[in-house]
């Protein structure tokens, strides 16, 4: 059904790698890029003539950049590669060599590859930004020699949506969950896989956008991008809008493609029992989002409406402003678990493999996920207990409360596979073991914000900002670096230097500590957020944070240099170097662009966890009656 | 895995000592309460730290000691002996402990705090009625009954119940005395109320924390969007009304 031409094909072995690289095979990206930059300048000037104002008015600027995405879309290979053949032409073939990389490509391993490369990319400049903020608040008023209060909330502003949208909500389901989701499931591709293609293409005009909001003048509201503030706080808001409500559009298509390939394309054998806990925390992350980005990202294109077409959902006397926060939440707290599932799945999905265990209560380890995914949904109020009335606080702390219930479930799992195993401690097993360690942080002080009363004081303070910093980078971007130093041999065929890998997550985890540890404190003595000054009794406090800040941003360089000069010479990877029994570690490394040839399929006849000695193999192999 | 077990026990009484100690003296040095409802909102976290404290060494210390304790060692290959699935005992008293902590947690500190805090509104028969109107980048109070308008210095008495009534005329901001522990956003065509009884005399010069402070993100003036706070004697208050009132 969802089988291309290509991929039915036995192909022996065409790896990805074995035609060179040429320059040209860069072109597609060129082009998309030329066609953006043509339709944003060409619909925002006409726009602009046409209402008598300027290009980065909110009007013009929308439209601008409602063509300059299609632009780019089209430039990028979907024309030829998809929409002709809607209207009667012949579709371009799909590309197996190294130039699917660079244009739009139905193969969801290189849509993965190119999520993680742009994931690095917007870690960087979103990295950047953070850097600006501490050296802001290395002193109580640096605004005279650095930022001004407007370019430090832009600043923060775009560091938050960056962060969030184009870095943590797709580091594992985009790069690691897009690539491994159909091999676990011995499936040759995902359900939709022009959709996934389509899913990347999205990702990189809605980041331009933000980071170039400023050159439209900016938003001044954060990441939250409340009304009515948002309205009269700069046209920079418009590519706010536009950009988030375009990166959950792309999640949405990823958790569509997600959903469908568990539910229709899982290999003969592979019951619900028996699919990997991975592919689990990618269900429960997916049902996430599409049962609640659709509210929000209309929300923010509500809020757009108030600003360009005069509405009044949020704003003027007849405008509810609360209503946005409502719909805001309604995704954007469950949307934590977007990132966090996926990472608690591959804490359960590495630990018995390196501690060659069977998965301890892998049931509940399931209901835990789901359990999260469901119980999410209704909590987003607690973000706001300080605007609400007063009937909906118990409701909401209640609920808030009993998510870590289910939370609870995945350590409980963790705990007992670690008890009694063999650890062998590489260092993507460490760094789940620290993202578990910080996470437990992020997570028991979440309860004080759920908790109302503690809720009154500590909201909106640096308390807040330490708590989603453990849950976010402790244990999200932690679990991130250990997935890609874990299946690193699996994409490239070669190995991580292990050394510089336990260095750097060593420097990692006490500088991230050191960071946003005392940031708990400085939100007790009543340090609020979002401040470009602040009063001098907390200045030694933030000289700390700041200087470990430095520490820890630093440290990103050595796994970036470390997965490069990896990539490039490091050593040459088995096929399965953590002795995993996992499906994807059945094909050679690197994976081959058709990981399961036709003429022969795919039985699962087994937990895919058994370690003991003279363990039955899960996995048999047998022809097919289609192979020749 | 019964002898494991018992260096677990050994890891978690030193790690407690440890943790619980250093929270002792984090809890002694606690910033200025300055309220009644400063002491509710702080007694909840304090209460929860001290359990946030307890769990962290319980779990993280079981993570910390199954790596150390089950690690392999170099050279050691082959998988190890036990291969358990689920071990019943083990999970329900997880399941039931989870369960309790909440349960106990949304009780106290959570409706007990708030049933605290709701008390003190509706036992203030006559409270000191403050108009806060926030706009960007300012704060400016009222006091109907003194007859008093449009001063930029929050002036209030202490020991008595004030009822501030809070306007924005622009968009969100949030009215927050961190001395004083609690806060409320002001929204846009919306009045709202917040009761605060100080209880300790002092000015933003005397203690920084004292200071009325926007907490919700308003615009580029935002961080500058502070007022100063002076909490008086009841008798100094009235001398206060009586020279700014008309
Ligand atoms: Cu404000």
């Amino acid at each position: 059904m969802a089988t291309t031409d290509v991929q039915g094909r036995t192909v022996g072995g065409a790896g990805g790698g074995e035609q060179p690289f040429v320059w040209s095979m860069v072109l597609p990206m060129v082009r998309a890029g030329l066609f953006g930059f043509i339709g944003y300048f060409a619909a925002a000037w006409i726009t602009a003539m046409v209402t008598h104002s300027v290009i980065v008015n909110p009007l013009p600027a929308t439209l601008g950049y409602v063509f300059g995405l299609l632009g780019w879309i089209a430039g990028s290979g979907i024309w030829d590669g998809w929409i002709r053949r809607a209207f009667g032409g012949e579709e371009a073939p799909s590309l197996t060599g190294v130039e699917r990389y660079f244009r739009f490509s139905s193969d969801p391993k290189a849509t993965a590859v190119r999520y993680v490369i742009f994931n690095v990319l917007a870690f960087f400049f979103a990295g950047l930004a953070a850097m600006m903020i501490r050296i802001q608040l290395l002193t109580p008023d640096s605004t005279s020699w650095w930022l001004s209060e407007v370019h430090y909330n832009m600043t923060f502003g775009i560091h938050g949506l960056m962060m969030l949208l184009a870095v943590a909500a797709s580091v594992i389901v985009g790069g690691m969950g897009y690539y491994l989701l159909p091999i676990m499931l011995g499936a040759r591709t995902v359900i939709y896989p022009r959709l996934l293609g389509l899913s990347w293409w999205l990702l990189p005009p809605a980041a331009v956008a933000v980071f170039l909001s400023p050159l439209i003048g900016g938003f001044q509201t954060g990441w939250w991008g409340y009304p009515p503030l948002a309205q009269n706080s700069g046209s920079g808001i418009v590519f706010y809008a536009l950009g988030a409500a375009t990166l959950l559009t792309s999640s949405l298509l990823g958790a569509l493609n997600i959903m469908g390939t568990i539910i229709y394309m899982r290999a003969k054998g592979m019951s619900l029992g028996r699919v990997p806990m991975f592919v689990w925390g990618l269900f429960a992350a997916s049902t996430i989002l599409i049962v609640e980005a659709p509210a929000t990202f209309t929300g923010t294109l509500m809020d757009l409406s108030d600003m360009i077409l005069g509405s009044h959902f949020y704003t003027g006397p007849t405008g509810i402003p609360l209503a946005y926060d409502d719909q805001f939440w309604w995704l954007f707290h469950p949307e934590v678990y977007v990132f966090a599932l996926p990472a608690f799945a591959l804490w359960l999905e590495i630990l018995p493999a390196a501690a060659q265990r069977p998965l301890f209560a892998r049931n509940w380890a399931v209901a835990g996920l789901l359990g999260v995914s469901m119980v999410g949904v209704m909590l987003g109020v607690h973000h706001y207990f300080t605007a609400v009335s007063a009937v909906r606080m118990p409701i909401f702390m209640t609920i808030t409360e009993t998510v870590s219930i289910p939370t609870g479930f995945v350590f409980l799992a963790a705990l007992g596979t670690l008890w009694g195993g063999r650890l062998k401690l590489s260092s993507p097993v460490l760094l789940c073991l620290m993202a578990m360690m910080n996470f437990l942080i992020g997570g028991l002080t979440g309860i004080f914000n759920a908790d109302v009363p503690a809720d009154f004081q500590l909201h909106n303070t640096y308390w807040v900002i330490a708590h989603f910093h453990y849950t976010i980078l402790g244990a999200v971007i932690f679990s991130w670096l250990a997935g890609l130093y874990w299946w690193f041999p699996k994409v490239t065929g070669r190995m991580v230097n292990e050394f510089w890998a336990k260095f750097h997550a060593w420097w990692f985890f006490i500088f991230f500590n050191m960071t946003f540890f005392p940031m708990f404190i400085l939100g007790i003595e009543g340090m609020n957020r979002r401040i470009a000054v602040y009063l001098p009794y907390l200045h030694p406090l933030n000289e700390f944070v700041s200087i470990s800040a430095f520490f820890l941003g630093a440290g990103f360089l050595i796994p970036a240099a470390n997965l490069y000069i990896s990539w490039r010479s490091g050593k040459k990877a088995p096929q399965n170097p953590w002795g995993s029994k996992s499906l994807e570690w059945h094909s050679p490394s690197p994976t081959p662009y058709i990981v399961f040839p036709e003429g022969s399929e795919v039985t699962v006849v087994g937990p895919n966890d058994n370690y003991a000695d003279g363990a039955p193999e899960p996995f048999v192999w047998a022809p097919t009656a289609a192979g020749k | 895995m019964v002898k494991a077990f018992g260096g677990l026990v050994v890891a978690w009484i030193i790690g407690m000592a440890i943790a619980e100690g250093l929270t002792a003296y984090g809890v002694d040095h606690w910033p200025l309460l300055g309220s009644v409802q400063a002491h509710i909102t702080a007694d909840a976290t304090i209460y929860l730290i001290w359990q946030a404290v307890a769990i962290y060494v319980l779990v993280g210390g079981t993570i910390v000691y199954c790596a150390i304790r089950f690690r392999a060692r170099p050279g050691d290959s082959g998988p190890p002996a036990y291969q358990r699935r689920y071990f019943g005992p083990f999970v329900i008293f997880w399941l039931i402990m989870s369960i309790a902590i909440n349960l106990a947690n949304t009780i106290y500190p959570g409706m007990v705090g708030l049933e605290q805090l709701w008390g003190i509104q509706l036992k203030a028969k006559h409270p000191l009625v403050v108009d806060v109107t926030a706009q960007q980048w300012k704060w400016t109070f009222s006091y109907p009954k003194q007859g008093i308008t449009d001063v930029s210095k929050l002036v209030v008495p202490v020991g008595q119940t004030i009822d501030f009534v809070l306007r924005t005329k622009d968009v969100m901001h949030d009215f927050w005395v961190p001395a004083w522990g609690v806060k409320k956003d002001v929204i846009p065509n919306e009045i709202r109320h917040l009761y605060v009884t100080p209880t300790v005399l002092g000015s933003t010069k005397t203690n920084p924390m004292i200071r009325v402070q926007c907490s919700l993100i308003c615009g580029n003036g935002h961080p500058m969007m502070r007022a100063p706070v002076e909490v008086l004697t009841k008798a100094a208050f009235k001398t206060w009304v009586s020279n700014n009132s008309f």
